[in-house]
């Protein structure tokens, strides 16, 4: 399992734990100390990520489409910042 | 006219029941049967929450927790883990109609608002405590009070601790490390970063004396009344079933 932290300045802490399959997301976690509401939409956003190209652009993309079209709010974090957690993990080759 | 809202002090209670009865409290509050509450409780035994998002095995040392009888239990609420000292901390909750006037859409601006009552509770003990984006309290710089709020059914529901008296050695014990080698560290920089009335003020402040602060901090910066109340019928059961079905189980704990 690849891991990787984010502090975001002035925000909150970040943790990925990814399994990556052809330089694709095949399992992701996003676990840390942030406000997402509404809180059970984050299992959802995961399911959301799987299949998504270990690309920076594409992740935040994909995060802000899932947070437009769910209507969620996030508080400490902004979607490029797990975006930069997802890459930092996916770079971390275990 | 004053708005009347209820108050509750719910004393000394385990992990599971708190977290079961403020979730019952929003969902009495979502139906209407109860009125804005404020709610005092403090934890027996001593226990470690964590937020929504947080993994338990990441965030709480479970041995130690289990060799000391410290409860471990997640929050409907997101945030980072925190120590509830069973002697050390008071803990409030408060439940608000969503479309109330004091409710901002805007997160972070009801988290400012809904503090104000506890950092004007604060300045009535001679603690001089200012809010800190996102949801911290601090006198000085240093934190003595964290907060943490959700919304569902029109209701938000926020909670949060007030540190009467801290230990940090303690939290340390039960919070995971990244490593052994800088757990004193750790200590030494939350001793920096934390502080309590106690340490603040250089005496005791009792519970009662930290509820009445916080009462009137609460209706003044609020403009309400506030009315000693009690857990109704619906709340007790609907929180007897939420412990059983949710916050005791390894299913909701360890779900992330």
């Amino acid at each position: 399992m690849l891991k990787a932290e984010y502090k975001v300045k002035g925000g909150k802490l970040i943790k990925v734990q990814l399994r990556k399959k052809d330089d694709r997301i095949d399992f992701i976690k996003i676990t840390g100390d942030f406000f997402m509401h509404p809180e059970e939409l984050i299992e959802d956003l995961e399911k959301t990520l799987i299949g998504c190209s270990l690309s920076e652009t594409e992740i935040t993309e994909t995060i802000k489409g899932f947070i437009r079209r769910h209507k969620v709010s996030l508080l400490g974090v902004a979607p490029e910042d797990f975006a930069k957690c997802i890459i930092k993990a996916g770079g971390n080759n275990g | 006219m004053v708005e009347k809202w209820r108050l509750l002090d719910t004393g000394l209670r385990d992990a599971f029941y708190n977290m079961a009865l403020d979730e019952a409290i929003a969902i009495a509050r979502s139906k209407k049967i109860v009125p804005n509450t404020l709610r005092f409780f403090r934890w027996e035994p001593s226990a470690v929450s964590i937020g929504y998002f947080q993994s338990m095995e990441e965030e709480v040392d479970i041995e130690a927790c289990n060799r000391l009888g410290i409860d471990y239990v997640r929050r409907r609420t997101g945030g980072g883990a925190v120590y509830h000292d069973r002697d050390g901390e008071l803990t409030y909750s408060l439940i608000i109609n969503e479309d109330h006037p004091l409710i901002s859409r805007d997160f972070q601006k009801t988290y400012e608002t809904l503090c104000s009552g506890i950092v004007r509770g604060l300045g009535i003990l001679g603690v001089p405590a200012e809010f800190k984006p996102i949801n911290d309290i601090v006198v000085g710089g240093r934190k003595i009070s964290g907060n943490a709020q959700t919304r569902s059914m029109n209701v938000v529901h926020q909670h949060g601790t007030i540190l009467r008296d801290v230990n940090p050695t303690l939290m340390f014990t039960v919070l995971k490390v990244p490593s052994e080698k800088i757990r004193d560290k750790m200590i030494k920089s939350v001793k920096e970063r934390v502080t309590s009335i106690k340490n603040y003020l250089k005496r005791e402040v009792s519970f009662e004396e930290l509820k009445n602060a916080l009462i009137r901090g609460f209706e003044e910066a609020f403009n309400i009344k506030l009315a000693p109340g009690k857990v109704t019928d619906f709340e007790e059961q609907t929180a007897i079933k939420l412990k059983m079905e949710k916050y005791s189980t390894r299913e909701w704990n360890f779900k992330r």
